[in-house]
This record gives C-alpha cells, sequence and structure tokens, in this order.
C-alpha cells in the first residue's frame, strides 16, 4: 500500500477549499453598473462624444472644435501605437538601433549590388536632367531672330540620342533595384523564419500563437512591401530630386532660387507629418483588424450569435468597430490634408517666383529664354519624384515598424543552455517539483514522482489541479522552479533538444500536418532518416497501407491546400513521427480525449504499437484509461494527493474511489 | 451631404404569405435605400454609387477645380513667356503671374476639398459593405457558413468593399479629368491645329503602345503573387505546428522548404522586375521622344512665326500634364471590372434569404408543457432533466438541432471562388455550375424549413411560432459554441443582464471556477478571440456557464463535457441538476457520470427513440443501452488500455 494514499482526508478537505476557495475576489471585479446601465439602455459608447462634431455653430466654434478633436484623435493614435509596441502578452518588440544593425548587415553583404543600384539610378537620372537643358536651348536658338533649322534638327537627334540612353540606364537601374530588392527581402525573411524556429520551447508551449501569426505574414508582408517598392523608389526619388536641384543650380543659380525657398516649408511640413503619419496609419490598420476579427467571431459563430439573441449587439460591436476605424481615417486624413495643402502650394507656387524672377533676370540680360524654360521644366519634373519620396518614406517608416516587431522574435531569451552530461539510462525521475506561472502563485507543491522504466502512469485529477503543468516539467518542457526532472542521473533541461526529444515526447491533442510531402511529415525528430525508417514507422502505426496506395507514396505532398487526410490518417501521421523519434518514455496529455469516437476505434491498434515497451504517462480525462494503468497518481491542488494501483486506491477508499463507484455503478 | 460611417438599417425577413413564395426570393425585387439591389452585380454597384449619389456628385465637381493648375498652368506659363518676357512688359508678366498663383491657391485649397470629399465617398461605400455584411450574418444565422465558406463572407468585408471605395474614388477623379481634357483640348487646338492634334492624339497612343508590355508583366506578377501566397501560407504553417516541429522536430526541414520558396519568390520576383524595367524604360523613350518631336516641330512653327515661344513653353506644359488624364480612364476601367468581380461575390451573400419565413399571426409558445420530436418520438417532460443516449453522437446532436429548429444540414459550404488557372469560357462554366449548385442548396434548406418543423411545444408547432420566440424559449448550446472575445463577464453574461450571484452560481455549477482565477483581472480579465488562450475543458466550461446563465425554459445541452476530466464532470453533474430543478433540461451525452443524475434517460437508435428509463432501469435491462454505455467506459482513452 502506498504510503501516499493515506492522505485521503487531507485530500478531501482541498477539494472542498477548492469549492469555496476560488473567486474571493468576486464582487470587486464583477462591473455592477452595466447590468443597470445596459437596462436603462445607457451603456457608455465606445467613441466619445467629443469626437463628433458639434451641430449649428458658428465657423470659428467647429473650427476649433475639429482642432479639439484631431488632438483627442492624436492621443488615441499614441496611446495605441504604445501599446502595440508594448502588448501586455505576446512577444517583445525590438529597439531601432537593432534594426539599424539588421539593415546594415543586410546592406554590407550587398555592397557590390548597392553600388550599382546607385550608379545607374544616377546616371539615368542625369541622362533626363540634361534633356531640359536642351530643350532650352532648342528655344534660345528658335527665338533667335537668325535661326537656321540645321542646327534645331542637330540638337534634336541629340536629344534623341540622350532620351535613348536615359531608357537604357533606366531599364539597368529598374533592374538593379529589383535584383537587390528580392534579394534583401528574402534574406530578411528567411533570418526571421529561421528565429522562429529557434524560439525556446517553454514559449512556444504557453504563448498563444496569434500574435506569432501576425508577425509572419502581416508584418513580413508590410516589410515586403517597403522593401521591394518603398526602398528603391525612395533611393530613385532621393537620387532624381537631388540632382534635379543641382541641375536646376546648373542651369541658372538665379532661377534656381524660388525651389530652393520652397524647401523650407515642405521641410517643415513634411516633417510634422512625417512625426505623426507612422502612428495614425499603424492605429488605421489595427482598426480595421478589430473589425475583421470581431466580424470572423460573427460569421463563424453565428449560430451561437443565433442562439443566444446577440444579432443586435454584434451589430453594434461592428458598428463601433467601424466608427472607431471611421475615426482613426479622419485623422490621417487631417494630416494628409494638412500636408497636401502645403506641398501642392510648395510644388507649384516656385513656378509663379521663377517665371517673375525669369522676366526680371531677362529683361537685365542676365538669363535666356532657354534658361527659363529649363527651369520651368526642371519644377515640373522635380514635382513626380518630390511625391514619391514623401509617399515612399511613409512606407518605409511603416516598414521599419513591422521589422522591429519582427526583431522582437530574435529577443526572447532562450530557456536552457544544454550542459556537456549524458543520460545513462533511462530512468526519469522528478523530485520536489514547484513550478510558478505567476511569480508567487505556485501550481505545484513539491511533487515527487519515480517513473519505473516501462510502466504506465495514470494521472488523474480536478482540472486546474496542475497535472498537465506536472506533465510538461516530466517533458522537459519547462524547467520546475525548485528540484529537478532527471533522465539517467542529468536534467532535462540540460540536454540539448534533438537529444531530448529521443528521451521524452510530449504528445498533445494537437495533429498538424505540415505542408510538405508525407516523408518531410514524418522524419521530423531524425531528419536524415532512410526512407526504411519511415515506411517501417507507418507499418508500425497501420499507416503504411494507405501511403503505398498513394500515387506518390512517401513524397505525397500533404498539409493545407494538397492532398486532404482523415482525421484518423492525419492521427496517425503524428504517431508515425513518435515513433521515428523513438523516444523511451511518452507523455500523453488528453492525447486522445478531443479524436472522434468513430476514429478512436480505428487508432486503437496504431497506439497501442507506439506505447509498446516505452514508459508511458497518461493524463487522463477518462478512469477507464486510469484504471488499466500500473499505477495512478491523483493530483489535487498541485500534490499527488493519492498514488498506488487501481485496487490500492480503491481500497484506500478515498476521491478515486468514489469517483470510480459513481462512474461504474 | 453624407458623411462616413453610413446609417445602415437591418434586413427584415419575409412574413410568409403561402400563395406567394417569391416574397422570399431576394433576387426579384428592386433595391431600395434599405436594401441592397442584388438583382446583378453591374445592379448592385450603381445601388451603391446611388446610396452617396450626392458625395460622388460632388467629389467629380471639385476634381474639376483641383486639376486647375494643370489644366490652366501651362496656359497661363506661356501668357506671361509672351506678354511679360519676351514681350518686355513687366505689368503683363505680373498680371499673368498674379493669376497663375490664384489658380495655384485655389487648386490647392479645392484639392483638401477634393479629398476630403473623395476619402468620404470611398469609406462610405467601404463601410456600408462591412455593414450590410453584419446585418446579413445577424439575419441568416447559423445558415450562412452552411451555405457560404465563411472565408467568402469576410473578403466581402474586408476586400471587395474596399474595391467599391476605389471606384466612387477614380470614378469622381474621371469625370473630373474628362472635363480638364476636353478645357486643354480647346486650348491647345486653337493655338496650334498641328501640335494640338499631336498632344491630343500621342497622350492616349503612348499609354496604348505600353500595354502589350503590361500583360507579360501582370501575369509575371501573378506568378509572383502566387509563389508569395504560399511562402505566406507556409509560414503560417511552420508557426501553427510550431509546438510540434519545436517539440519533436523538424526544424531544418520546415526551415529549408520555407527557404527553397523564398529563393522561388524571389526569382519570380526579379522576373517580374525585369519585365517592369522594360516597361519603365519604354514609357521614358517614348514620352521622350514624344517631348522630343513636340520640340522639334514646335521650334520649327516658332523659327515661321506661326507660334510663339510662350506657346511653346505651354505645349511642353500640357504634353507632361496630359498623361494624367489618360491615364485616369484606363483606371476607371480597370477598376469597374475588378469592382464588378467584387459585387458579384458580394450579391452571392447579400442576395440570400433566411430559408424561412415568419408566420403571418405567430402562435404564443406555451410555458410548463412538453418538447416533442414527431419524427424520433423524443419527449422531454417539463421540469425534468432528460438525457439522450445514442450510438452515434451525431445523431444526438441532430436531434437537439431539431428540438431548437436549427437547420441542420450535410452539406458542405459553396465557394464562388474559382481555380485561378481556368480562364474565360471553363472559368464562367465553372462559375456557373458553382452557382447551380449554390442555388440547389438553398431550394433544398426552404423545402426542409418550410411548411410544419415536426417539433411541438405543448400543441404548437415550433414553425407557428416566431423564430425569435423559439429561440428565446428553447436555448440549444452545441458543441461549436463560439466564446467571443471580450471580458469574463461579457463571456458569462452577454446580454448585461445578470446579477453578481447569478453570475458566479452558473460558474459553479460549470466547475468554472479556475478560468475565473485564471484571468488577470477577475470579470474584467480579457478572453482573445474564440476563446483562445483557454484550454478545451475551460472552453466548454465557459460555454456551459453562460447557457446556464441565460437560464431559459429549455435548455438543450449537447456533449457539455466531453473534453472535461472525470473529477470536473462529476462535480457538474451533481450541480447541474440541483441548477435546473423545476426547468425542462435535455443532455445529449454517453457519460455514466452524468446519465446517474437524469430524472430520465432516452435511448436514440436508428433516428427512433428506442428505450426510456432511468439509468439504472436501461442499464439492467437493456443491452443496446449497455453497449452503448459501457463503450463509453472502454474507449474513450484507448492508450494505457490497448498496449496491454
Amino acid at each position: 500500500m502506498n504510503p501516499m494514499s493515506s492522505t485521503v482526508g487531507t485530500a478531501g478537505e482541498s477539494v472542498t477549499s477548492q469549492l469555496t476557495g476560488p473567486m474571493t475576489d468576486s464582487a470587486a471585479t464583477w462591473d455592477h453598473d452595466r447590468t443597470r446601465l445596459a437596462a436603462a439602455g445607457s451603456l457608455p459608447p465606445r467613441i466619445p462624444q467629443e469626437l463628433r462634431p458639434p451641430q449649428g455653430v458658428g465657423i470659428s466654434r467647429r473650427l476649433h472644435a475639429w482642432h479639439g478633436r484631431h488632438l483627442l484623435r492624436e492621443r488615441r493614435a499614441q496611446e495605441f501605437y504604445a501599446q502595440s509596441r508594448n502588448p501586455v502578452r505576446g512577444l517583445p518588440v525590438a529597439g531601432w538601433p537593432a534594426v539599424a544593425d539588421f539593415i546594415k548587415t543586410l546592406l554590407t553583404r550587398r555592397r557590390t549590388l548597392a553600388a550599382l543600384l546607385l550608379i545607374m539610378n544616377g546616371l539615368a537620372a542625369i541622362a533626363g536632367l540634361v534633356v531640359p537643358r536642351i530643350l532650352g536651348q532648342l528655344v534660345d536658338i528658335a527665338a533667335a531672330d537668325d535661326s537656321v533649322t540645321a542646327t534645331i534638327d542637330r540638337l534634336a537627334v541629340a536629344v534623341i540620342g540622350i532620351t535613348v540612353l536615359q531608357a537604357i540606364f533606366t531599364f539597368g537601374a529598374s533592374v538593379s533595384a529589383a535584383i537587390f530588392g528580392q534579394d534583401l527581402l528574402a534574406a530578411a525573411r528567411e533570418y526571421i523564419v529561421r528565429t522562429v524556429l529557434r524560439l525556446p520551447l517553454s514559449r512556444v508551449e504557453s504563448a498563444s500563437s496569434g500574435d506569432l501569426v501576425t508577425r509572419v505574414t502581416r508584418d513580413v508582408g508590410t516589410m515586403s512591401d517597403s522593401v521591394r517598392w518603398g526602398l528603391p523608389q525612395a533611393v530613385v526619388a532621393l537620387i532624381t530630386t537631388v540632382l534635379t536641384i543641382v541641375a536646376m543650380l546648373l542651369n541658372s543659380p538665379l532661377l534656381a532660387l524660388p525651389i530652393l525657398a520652397s524647401v523650407i516649408p515642405l521641410w517643415i511640413s513634411v516633417r510634422r507629418y512625417f512625426k505623426r503619419a507612422p502612428m495614425g496609419y499603424i492605429t488605421e490598420g489595427g482598426s480595421y483588424s478589430k473589425i475583421n476579427t470581431s466580424l470572423t467571431e460573427t460569421v463563424e459563430g453565428a449560430r451561437t450569435v443565433e442562439a443566444l439573441g446577440l444579432q443586435r449587439r454584434r451589430i453594434e460591436l461592428t458598428d463601433d468597430d467601424v466608427e472607431e476605424a471611421a475615426q482613426a481615417e479622419r485623422y490621417t486624413m487631417s494630416l494628409r490634408n494638412l500636408l497636401f495643402g502645403v506641398i501642392d502650394t510648395a510644388y507649384n507656387t516656385p513656378l509663379v517666383w521663377t517665371i517673375l524672377l525669369g522676366g526680371l533676370g531677362y529683361a537685365h540680360g542676365w538669363v535666356t529664354l532657354g534658361q527659363i524654360t529649363a527651369a520651368t521644366l526642371y519644377i515640373q519634373a522635380v514635382v513626380g519624384p518630390l511625391d514619391q519620396l514623401i509617399s515612399n518614406v511613409d512606407r518605409l517608416q511603416v516598414g521599419v515598424a513591422s521589422t522591429t516587431r519582427l526583431l522582437g522574435i530574435a529577443a526572447v531569451p532562450q530557456d536552457r543552455e544544454p550542459g556537456e552530461d549524458r543520460p545513462s539510462n533511462s530512468h526519469l525521475l522528478g523530485e520536489d517539483l514547484r513550478f510558478a506561472y505567476r511569480e508567487g502563485h505556485d501550481v505545484l507543491h513539491g511533487v515527487e514522482l519515480d517513473l519505473q522504466p516501462g510502466e504506465r502512469l495514470a494521472i488523474v485529477g480536478p482540472s486546474g489541479s496542475g497535472k498537465s503543468t506536472l506533465g510538461r516539467l516530466l517533458a522537459g518542457i519547462n524547467g520546475p522552479r525548485t528540484g529537478r526532472v532527471t533522465v539517467g542521473g542529468v536534467d532535462l533541461v540540460k540536454l540539448p533538444l534533438d537529444q531530448l526529444r529521443t528521451e521524452v515526447s510530449l504528445v498533445t491533442q494537437e495533429h498538424h500536418v505540415f505542408v510538405g510531402s508525407i516523408r518531410d511529415n514524418i522524419v521530423l525528430a531524425r531528419e536524415d532518416s532512410f526512407d526504411e525508417v519511415v515506411i517501417n514507422a507507418l507499418r508500425t502505426v497501420d499507416a503504411w497501407d494507405w501511403v503505398s496506395r498513394l500515387p506518390s507514396g512517401l513524397d505525397t505532398m500533404i498539409g493545407s491546400g494538397n492532398a486532404s487526410l482523415t482525421p484518423a490518417q492525419a492521427q496517425q501521421i503524428a504517431l508515425a513521427r513518435l515513433v521515428v523519434a523513438d523516444p523511451h518514455t511518452l507523455v500523453l496529455d488528453e492525447a486522445t480525449s478531443l479524436i472522434d469516437p468513430r476514429t478512436a476505434r480505428h487508432l486503437e491498434g496504431s497506439m497501442a504499437a507506439l506505447l509498446q515497451d516505452r514508459t508511458v504517462v497518461a493524463i487522463a480525462h477518462r478512469l477507464h484509461t486510469a484504471h488499466d494503468a500500473d499505477r495512478i497518481a491523483v493530483v489535487i491542488d498541485g500534490r499527488i494527493a493519492e498514488l498506488g494501483s487501481h485496487h490500492e486506491l480503491i481500497e484506500a477508499d478515498g476521491e478515486y474511489a468514489s469517483l470510480w463507484r459513481a462512474w461504474t455503478s | 451631404m453624407h458623411d462616413f460611417p453610413p446609417a445602415v438599417p437591418g434586413f427584415t425577413t419575409a412574413v410568409r404569405e403561402p400563395a406567394d413564395q417569391s416574397v422570399v426570393r431576394g433576387r426579384s425585387d428592386r433595391g431600395t435605400a434599405n436594401r441592397p439591389d442584388t438583382r446583378s452585380p453591374l445592379r448592385f454597384l450603381v445601388w451603391m454609387v446611388r446610396q452617396q449619389a450626392d458625395i460622388v456628385a460632388a467629389g467629380a465637381a471639385v476634381a474639376v477645380l483641383w486639376m486647375m493648375p494643370g489644366t490652366l498652368g501651362p496656359f497661363l506659363i506661356g501668357r506671361a513667356v509672351d506678354q511679360g518676357i519676351t514681350g518686355h512688359s513687366a505689368s503683363s508678366l505680373i498680371f499673368w503671374a498674379v493669376i497663375l498663383l490664384a489658380v495655384i491657391i485655389v487648386g490647392a485649397g479645392f484639392g483638401i476639398l477634393g479629398h476630403t470629399w473623395v476619402v468620404r465617398s470611398w469609406l462610405l461605400a467601404l463601410y456600408r459593405t462591412t455593414k450590410l455584411v453584419a446585418r446579413k450574418t445577424g439575419q441568416l444565422g447559423h445558415v450562412l457558413p452552411q451555405r457560404t465558406p465563411t472565408g467568402e463572407v469576410l473578403s466581402v468585408s474586408s476586400s471587395d468593399s474596399d474595391q467599391f471605395g476605389a471606384l466612387t474614388e477614380v470614378f469622381s477623379r474621371a469625370v473630373g479629368s474628362l472635363v480638364a481634357f476636353l478645357i486643354v483640348a480647346g486650348i491647345v487646338i486653337s493655338t496650334s491645329p498641328l501640335l494640338g492634334v499631336l498632344v491630343l492624339i500621342a497622350a492616349p497612343v503612348l499609354l496604348l503602345a505600353a500595354l502589350p508590355l503590361l500583360r507579360p508583366l501582370q501575369r509575371r506578377q501573378a506568378i509572383e503573387r502566387n509563389r508569395s501566397s504560399k511562402l505566406t501560407s507556409m509560414a503560417t504553417d511552420i508557426v501553427a505546428g510550431l509546438r510540434i516541429l519545436r517539440g519533436v522536430g523538424g526544424e531544418r526541414t520546415f526551415g529549408e522548404n520555407y527557404a527553397e520558396q523564398s529563393q522561388s519568390v524571389r526569382r519570380a520576383g526579379v522576373a517580374a522586375g525585369v519585365w517592369q524595367a522594360v516597361t519603365d524604360a519604354t514609357s521614358v523613350l517614348f514620352s521622350g521622344l514624344f517631348l522630343v518631336g513636340l520640340t522639334w516641330l514646335g521650334a520649327l512653327e516658332v523659327v515661321s512665326g506661326e507660334l510663339t515661344v510662350g506657346q511653346l513653353v505651354s505645349f511642353f506644359g500640357y504634353a507632361l500634364f496630359m498623361v494624367t488624364p489618360i491615364r485616369t480612364f484606363f483606371e476607371l476601367a480597370q477598376k469597374t471590372v475588378r469592382a464588378l468581380v467584387s459585387a458579384a461575390k458580394t450579391v452571392a451573400v447579400l442576395e440570400q434569404e433566411p430559408p424561412w419565413s415568419e408566420p403571418v399571426e405567430p402562435a404564443s409558445l406555451p410555458l410548463g408543457s412538453p418538447i416533442v420530436d414527431e419524427r424520433t418520438g423524443f419527449r422531454a417532460e417539463p421540469g425534468e432533466l432528460t438525457m439522450v443516449v445514442s450510438a452515434l453522437p451525431d445523431a444526438s446532436a441532430a436531434l437537439a438541432d431539431r428540438l431548437g429548429r436549427y437547420l441542420a444540414v450535410d452539406h458542405e459550404p459553396v465557394s464562388m471562388e474559382v481555380d485561378d488557372k481556368l480562364k474565360g469560357r471553363a472559368a464562367r462554366r465553372a462559375r456557373a455550375e458553382r452557382e447551380l449548385q449554390r442555388r440547389r442548396l438553398i431550394e433544398t434548406d426552404r423545402e426542409l424549413a418550410g411548411g410544419r418543423w415536426g417539433v411541438r411545444i405543448g400543441d404548437v408547432d415550433l414553425a407557428d411560432a416566431s423564430l425569435e420566440a423559439v429561440r428565446r424559449l428553447v436555448l440549444v448550446s452545441d458543441t461549436s459554441s463560439m466564446v467571443f472575445a471580450g471580458t469574463l463577464q461579457e463571456a458569462v453574461d452577454p446580454h448585461a443582464r445578470l446579477t453578481l450571484e447569478q453570475a458566479e452560481r452558473a460558474m459553479r455549477t460549470a466547475a468554472a471556477e479556475d478560468v475565473y482565477e485564471a484571468m488577470p483581472g477577475g470579470w474584467q480579465g480579457r478572453l482573445d478571440e474564440r476563446g483562445r488562450g483557454l484550454s478545451g475543458g475551460q472552453r466548454q466550461r465557459l460555454v456551459l456557464a453562460r447557457a446556464l446563465a441565460v437560464d431559459p425554459e429549455i435548455l438543450v445541452l449537447v456533449e457539455p463535457t466531453s473534453a472535461v476530466d472525470a473529477h470536473t464532470e462529476a462535480m457538474i453533474a451533481e450541480r447541474l441538476t440541483e441548477h435546473r430543478r423545476g426547468r425542462t433540461t435535455v443532455v445529449t451525452t454517453a457519460s455514466p457520470l452524468l446519465l446517474h443524475h437524469a430524472d430520465r434517460v432516452v435511448l436514440l437508435a436508428d433516428g427512433e427513440i428506442v428505450a426510456t428509463g432511468t439509468h439504472d432501469q436501461l442499464l439492467a435491462g437493456e443491452p443496446r443501452y449497455q453497449r452503448v454505455v459501457n463503450r463509453a467506459m472502454d474507449d474513450e482513452e484507448v492508450p494505457a488500455g490497448g498496449a496491454r
């Protein structure tokens, strides 16, 4: 008789204490007003009243109110931005210096390509800038009284030649931008995925994957956009703008004055814009994903919405989400309007001053008609690149924000440092195990567990008692706060992952099928396995029959978008993986509880074959599992309350025994 | 004038008029302000634009004004050069410069107004679509995901809506461009017929000349997009299976697979980039040659005295400007096509009507009466706890659906998206086939839902009461129940009707106290969407607590404890009996821990109730029952058992 089973009395008490203990602060956290306000139909609106324009007041009051709203929206954008930088849950965000380092490393590896990109663009821009000069000369010649058509023809041919050159350089510039951008991007995203694949085991097991999914999809997408379009265009635009101004100075310093002067208001308003725009756009993007998230819930949970009569509430929720998006849109719209107002004037007014100055200069003989023509052409030509520069810096900023989130993945510290020791045998032992997810809240209180090689141990207990946590410690997913779990005398968390996987495996109800060949899906733990190993594993789990009948056999592509598997087949693939991994100990966490009962029957043999000759720890929902195990551990409140064989526990007449009676009678 | 977000009324379900079935067919009637015109994609677009006709028209009017610097600027510069500079008249120079300045400032002012209105018009269309989708989902309820894949419903809101916005925007701009084009045409032709015609013809010709290059470019871009979206799904796949990749292994294989695909995206991107470069270079070449030709002809005309220098300078300006309106017309054509495709998808969602219509005079459902299903012979007495046992869980779930008047169907939703590789006629045929499938499906639904339902409460068939009354009286909590994002308090009390005591009681009965404990902030702790972050068992108990808290007259629970451990299940069984005492409760289960507590257990086999009694009676005298219940005890967890 196990000494542990004598603690039944205390266990019983702790069950009661569990019934009265929790939710002690329930009254304090309950929002009592909600019910009252809802009954009165006066729940506070999500969009504060101050964000709605006042009705029927004078123009100055309205302008004043608009300014107030604009500032309030700005604050909301700042708050949202700050929140998105520091998510409560989820992964960290890297700082801007990390991004700078990252970009520097990527660039230095592509020095030649970057230089080529700059040279090509410079040449294309220069060729483009020569043309207006020659056109100006044409005008001068044409305006002269003694002009000869032959000169005109010659100049025209020269311009044609330069235009052809410009086209060739543009082609070279575009091609080098594509090669450079695509290469940079591929390197960046592959690096990100590599960091994802290095995330520490404990982090992967605990965090919800939502944040990570957003990062590898949306953030990689944003980064791609800014690298593929934003970066090359910004480079081109910058080069062109700078060179155009240089060309204007060469054409006539006097006529270049207006455009140089307009740089000042342009600079001020563009800077102002850039300081606010990224927050505005990130908030806007966030508001749209909010619409999508809640609408997705409404559509996917349409039945629940209908059953509970929540239609009106869900529609209101979407309307509120829409209004929030509308507020974010209004903010960025105002920012753009403020910017456009200035740049539209800044682009176009130099034309006026140039003509006035030109008139003055022409009268005094300082400038020729051709120089004036060239200057007006240059002004009209600089608008395009300037516009592009501004809109692309915008894109780049958002891209950098995404990159900080991507590099944040790399900032997660590793959770273990492998040592040199290797296990001497396959004996798993847990001593004085304590563990807390939140500091000061231990969920395990000094658990001792000695697993005999080859035995079947069932862990039962109410939800929240810590049995899954115990399973994770035994599988080496997490390290305990105190005590240690050892295999053959070596700490599980001191083993390199490759080794750990072949010692002990945690099997959960998840059976993800990866996009890839059947072989890829099975060799996971030992990636260099020969086909015989894979086939043997499939045979072991009774899956070789159907796999061998597939047209491409082991090379058949499966996973989303490819040939679809039945749930039972997917489960068999998952089991075959474990056969290849061949660990001596398996920890099964509710491994079959969510399987369709019809497939469970079918999988019986596959599962049995996998478990053959291994130590098994089964965290069990159903008592029958426990009944058949060699030993049963009843975990209550983070302690092992009862431990022994089925018969011992029945005899002890404790928690387990009473449950068993209820089950079978 | 309309402003965003638009007010959008909800959909109303047609009232049944026995003779006239056409009422429920949304397709045959015109749209109204309250109801989109779903007769065809084109009509839908027209309806959409009509809803905001004022703002679209205002946007077009303003677009004319904000293009003024482009339309009038070159002319004014020419005048300034001719009269002011070469004419040596300071006053004319200043006069034309001031007018130019005025035009620029007015243009910038109207630019701001135009931008505001264009954004307004865009967002009106976008938000209207999103709101319509939300309302349609509310109206159709559980029927919608059975007919249309949820992804397609959502993309109407998230991406098709954007196409409608883009269309209204480009429409306003195109009208402005047309006016600008006509003004410029007038100016240039009256200045110099030869050069004027050249400018007018050259602009469209230049764009048309680029068209043959666009096709291969678009093809390569499509290849890049396809590969890139595959790459994204590979990344998602890696994240979704990350626990396995880090737990079991395989980082190298899938990391390399990703890298390989990433390189193939890179190659496709470079290929598209080369074509982009060809297009860029061609456009530089063509527009350069055009400018040279223009200058050359112009210079000759200046020499021969037919043209002044100022006029030549203004031709330069127009040569640069004219590309904009022409490009806008192309854009309009392109976006109309895209909007029509989106409209077809949108119509496919919005035209749907619920399979049932409301009775003209709804009967009221009696309280305290038994609920009877005529098809299976199931009967639950008022105030009793009745449990349904079946060898096939699906059969009991189907019974639960019938009791709640849910249309349970065994078909998959019909996607309206056809394979990208299909082109032209094949694509049209595939689409027509899908359309037919969908119509058939809607027809089947209508047949199933029309007429008598076959489930009575007292003497009233459920079809004779309003659907809302049925939903209020009977709550079916099925296994697919969703936990919505929000606070824990909102999750348990979505209607904001409960007192703290009621909420606590529901949580206790469902043994969901640990969910409360797991939430930082207690009732105000936030749940992620779909209750992600909770374990399966926690979600199930939270759903149970929510159903109990609603406290309906008749509560139907489908497998309420399938993901819960035996300890907790025993607790729930005991408390559930107490909680629902005196109210009608139906539970489908095969777990003895629950069955113990039933007032009455019925056995469902081959679509009929074949035995009724208490758990003990049936266990003693009904071999078929024994088989089902014992199997539940034997099989549920194969591993440890099977290995011995």
